[in-house]
């Protein structure tokens, strides 16, 4: 009764049609009106981030989008990406997963972005591949801030790209390192309770790691008057060696408190909490960070004989008003200027399915800061795997112990940790891909 | 135009004296003439069907032949002493309805359309009944009014769950349907999630509620009634420590072994186990009072928000759960909820990862799961009686196939039938209009001719805003405003209502649902919905996805 029929004259003269776009195929495709992908016009590609850019996670984390539109808008005053000038729609999630829920369907129902890139957070993200689920729409969601190993899911997260290695990773070679550098040292443990602080015990489990004392705080809890709890049980256990794994505010926390209470141990701060400029932010005097030990897969932000650092810093100077150039910065532009490789690698005519096939295939081959490899692959979501350790200066600045970046690598399994002799690619000319 | 809360009330409503009432009459009973009269050029009929039940018809003078049948939603059985807290005073209501509110009719009626509806033999859970009512009255709607030629069966709630069994039963007396915040599937993944609810309510915060395997008689109903006051003060209490954490006195082993982690995170963890929305009325689970770059407001958004809104669903909700316990268990006999075998952490799995600020830490998720397990004494776990569930299971349930157009509409964030039941509703036309489409793909093959199925189902979904908690001036949450787009139970205002009534009533004329811009523009016009295609709700934890 209500069938619509469609006559064999109709499917011929769909026929026909197919056949006429094959001839017209040498036109050039803006000689037409013709459909592109979502956030995809002639001129212009479309993408978008949500990120806390107010709340108590802000600090730091804010600077990111600024960092990637610095670049993205350096790239657009020469020439765009075939063409295209690329716009990046910056939505802030207060780093609450409703929000970022919300703020995620917006960017793919109203702006109708080409494809989500740096979205940070762990609970967050996991609320919007849930909620909004990039992966059932075929949105690209490239370059998560956040190292959860989870995401790494390919099957469950198809379209989903993670940049930083995950915790699982870092919490390995960590534990190796400790293991190396502190044999018989009491070792305790600051770490958030959630998917965060699961990879990083699943991690030091891998790496046989020991902690005399292990504290944990709820996301959200960290505060000076936490801190003294923290530190109470680290003095009553007597750990000599503290790793902190947590977000800044809870590291800031951690070292401000255990200093004013007089309580002295090896810091080792993990990626996450451990930018120095966040730290000074949220009130952590360079004197107390000092002597501490960071990791990183990126060159230290104030190294300038490193020529990604000072091409960064260049477009820092120029495009992003001479921010205070941070671990921050760095990342942000960094995720850009992937951003860009990928889609180069997707084509003149881009689509999101492309995108996401590009990245697997070439993605391990792009040019970046990272002094670890890139690992994507077909099935392979996870980008760096591995990281170096450095000492945290006078000045708050994070420097390669023994002088230069000993990376080593490892996976979020039970593989080996390895020294790598990954050499990256060189910085492209002038900054621009050319891939 | 918002519905009040009592309103709401009013529109839920009755049966004990009913089904006694229709138990004494012949079984070969006939419905009676009805008796009209018409005012301001329209026709207005009052009969009774020949189960006893009130019926209401309504005919203008412009009739353009499309007969909108609704059916009311859930209105409970029994009436509910005064003293009761929301409820008490509550009678049971045997009054025919024929449209969701008075202006939706009043505009129907203008437009052309006749209106009717029932308000069936007996109340509570009463879908066969209502179908067969329905079924009744469309004859008697047909022998009254002869220039009847289609009829678009709607319906609220539980009245969305009749006009899907309607729909999928008579596909020869309806031609277009369109359940509204529908309760969809079976009465058994409703249930499920008032049981989940209850029972985590019992074993958390009130030992003493019963909740379950309600006696038989009047002994029952005394202890639903006593059930209704528990839940509320406990609500109370838990409402008094959302700041402080401070768990109710009425807690038991839980207030003690639980003690260290915040009452609030183990009331979110409820409403989590159950899939109850983790945003209500009046709670977004994104807004705090002040300035966004506060700790006072990150603080309420992630930990407060979340927990207040479960706990203003499960007050919007609790009546509606112990009272649909308390009416299915006296209908099949015995305890039909069943949760022995029920892996609570897994089913809290990702919301746990979402909401892991909020419960306090994956230590204190662990904590509550640990209490929660089946093997500790102080959780005791519910069995149902087989014999009780074969009987609930033999009651209406629908299998999902859509023989005719129809429009599905649902609230994000309703607590009492959750957006997924019409997801499961969607699911199951995705998989009937994927075997259509093979189908005709076969066809092709062979013959050359190739015939598109037609696509006969949408859903529309009202979201909610991204914030929307008004606070007062002195950051005190503000609950006397109107509840939110895409939250509350069937909180829809008479534009969204009418654009679904315009909606099915179009597809009833001409046999096809409206697409493209026609179809956007209706939707858009009406506000606070959208048709996003790919959205997908959270199924009911009862069907364990």
């Amino acid at each position: 009764m209500f069938e619509r029929r469609r006559s064999k004259r109709t499917i011929f003269a769909l026929a026909t049609l197919a056949a006429g776009a094959l001839a017209v195929t040498a036109i050039p495709a803006q000689a037409f009106n013709v459909h592109t992908a979502d956030g995809v016009t002639p001129t212009t590609i479309k993408l978008g981030i949500t990120i806390p850019l107010t709340g108590s996670a802000a600090p730091g984390y804010n600077k990111i989008p600024a960092a990637m539109i610095a670049y993205f808008n350096y790239v657009n005053d020469n020439g765009g990406v075939n063409g295209r000038k690329i716009q990046l729609v910056v939505k802030d999630d207060a780093y609450l997963p409703t929000l970022a829920v919300a703020k995620t369907n917006e960017l793919i129902l109203k702006d109708k972005v080409f494809a989500v890139i740096g979205a940070l957070g762990t609970a967050n993200h996991i609320a919007v591949s849930k909620s909004v689920n990039l992966g059932r729409r075929g949105v690209p969601d490239l370059f998560l801030n956040t190292g959860f190993s989870g995401f790494a899911d390919a099957k469950k997260y198809p379209t989903t790209f993670s940049l930083f290695p995950s915790y699982v990773m870092e919490a390995k070679i960590m534990g190796q390192y400790l293991k190396d550098k502190f044999p018989g040292k009491k070792l305790g443990l600051i770490y958030q309770a959630d998917d965060f602080g699961t990879d990083a015990l699943a991690g030091f489990k891998q790496a046989g790691t020991n902690f005399a004392v292990k504290v944990s705080y709820a996301s959200g809890s960290q505060s000076a008057q936490t801190a003294a709890g923290w530190v109470s049980k680290l003095k009553a256990a007597g750990a000599e060696v503290v790793v902190m794994f947590g977000v800044t505010t809870a590291s800031g926390a951690a070292l401000a408190t255990s200093a004013a209470l007089g309580y002295k141990a090896q810091w080792i701060l993990g990626s996450v909490g451990g930018d120095a400029t966040t730290l000074k932010a949220v009130g952590v005097p360079a004197v107390v960070l000092t002597g501490a030990i960071g990791a990183s897969f990126l060159p230290a932000p104030t190294d300038t004989s490193d020529p990604y650092v000072a091409f960064f810093q260049g477009i820092n100077t120029k495009y992003n008003g001479g921010a205070v150039f941070d671990n921050n910065v760095l990342v942000g532009m960094n995720t850009a200027m992937m951003t860009v490789q990928a889609l180069r690698a997707a084509g003149a005519n881009p689509t999101q399915k492309g995108l996401v096939t590009a990245l697997e295939s070439k993605g391990s081959t792009f040019a970046s800061a990272g002094l670890a490899p890139l690992n994507y692959a077909k099935g392979v979501h996870v980008g760096y795997n591995g990281y170096w350790f450095g000492s945290y200066n006078s000045s708050g600045e994070l420097k390669p112990i023994g002088g230069d970046y000993s990376v080593y690598t490892t996976d979020s399994g039970a593989g080996a940790i390895a020294k790598s002799t990954y050499v990256r690619p060189a910085l492209p000319a002038n900054g621009l891909p050319t891939n | 135009m918002q519905k009040s809360k009592s309103k709401k009330i009013a529109l839920l409503a009755a049966g004990a004296l009913v089904s006694l009432a229709i138990s004494a009459m012949p079984t070969a009973a006939r419905a009676a003439d009805p008796a009209c009269a018409t005012a301001g050029g329209v026709t207005s009929c009052q009969g009774a069907t020949s189960d006893g039940a009130a019926y209401v018809m309504q005919v203008p003078a412009n009739f353009n032949g499309v007969l909108m049948l609704y059916s009311h939603g859930y209105r409970y059985p029994v009436d509910i002493p005064a003293g009761i807290p929301v409820v008490g005073g509550y009678k049971v209501v045997t009054i025919a309805q024929q449209g969701p509110d008075a202006v939706v009719i009043g505009t129907l009626l203008k437009e052309g359309y006749g209106v009717a509806g029932s308000a069936f033999p007996i109340q509570g859970w009463n879908a066969d009944a209502g179908v067969k009512s329905n079924v009744e009255l469309i004859g008697l709607f047909r022998k009254q009014f002869p220039a009847t030629t289609k009829v678009a069966a709607w319906g609220s709630s539980l009245g969305g769950f009749i006009t899907q069994a309607l729909a999928e039963k008579h596909p020869e007396l309806v031609d277009a349907a369109a359940p509204m915040c529908p309760a969809i599937g079976s009465v058994e993944a409703e249930l499920t999630m008032a049981g989940d609810v209850l029972w985590g309510m019992k074993t958390f915060f009130d030992p003493t509620i019963k909740a379950h395997n309600y006696s038989a008689g009047a002994a029952g109903y005394a202890e639903a009634m006593g059930d209704l006051v528990k839940v509320f003060t406990v609500l109370g209490k838990l409402q008094a420590g959302i700041s402080s954490g401070a768990w109710p006195d009425s807690a038991g082993p839980a207030g003690t072994a639980l003690a260290s982690i915040p009452s609030r995170s183990a009331l979110l963890m409820v409403g989590l186990m159950a899939g109850l929305p983790a945003q209500s009325s009046h709670f977004d689970a994104t807004s705090g009072p002040g300035s966004a770059n506060t700790a006072a407001y990150t603080s309420f958004a992630l930990a407060a928000s979340p927990a207040l809104a479960v706990l203003e669903n499960i007050a919007n909700a609790a009546v509606l759960g112990v009272m649909a316990t308390y009416d299915v268990e006296q209908q099949a006999g015995g305890a039909v909820f069943d949760n022995s075998k029920t892996d609570y952490s897994a089913r809290v799995e990702s919301d746990a990862a979402i909401f892991n600020a909020a419960l306090s830490g994956s230590d204190a998720i662990a904590g509550m799961m640990a209490f929660l397990n089946p093997a500790n004494p102080a959780a005791p776990r519910w069995t149902s009686d087989a014999a009780a569930v074969t009987k609930m299971r033999a009651l209406a349930s629908h299998t999902g196939k859509i023989n005719v157009p129809t429009i599905a509409l649902a609230s994000v964030a309703d607590p009492v039938t959750p957006a997924g039941n019409v997801q499961w509703l969607a699911d199951r036309y995705a998989e009937q209009y994927a075997a259509e489409k093979a189908a005709a793909l076969k066809e092709f093959r062979t013959t050359h001719q190739y015939t598109s199925p037609a696509k006969n189902f949408i859903a529309i979904w009202a979201p909610t805003p991204n914030t929307y908690t008004k606070f007062t001036a002195t950051g005190a949450p503000d609950t006397s405003v109107p509840g939110a787009n895409g939250t509350g139970h069937c909180n829809y205002t008479d534009a969204q209502m009418l654009a679904i009534a315009h909606l099915v009533g179009s597809a009833a004329k001409t046999g096809v649902l409206k697409s493209g811009g026609p179809l956007t523009t209706l939707v858009r016009k009406a506000g606070g919905l959208s048709l996003d295609p790919k959205f997908r709700a959270p199924l009911l934890k009862f069907y364990g996805e």
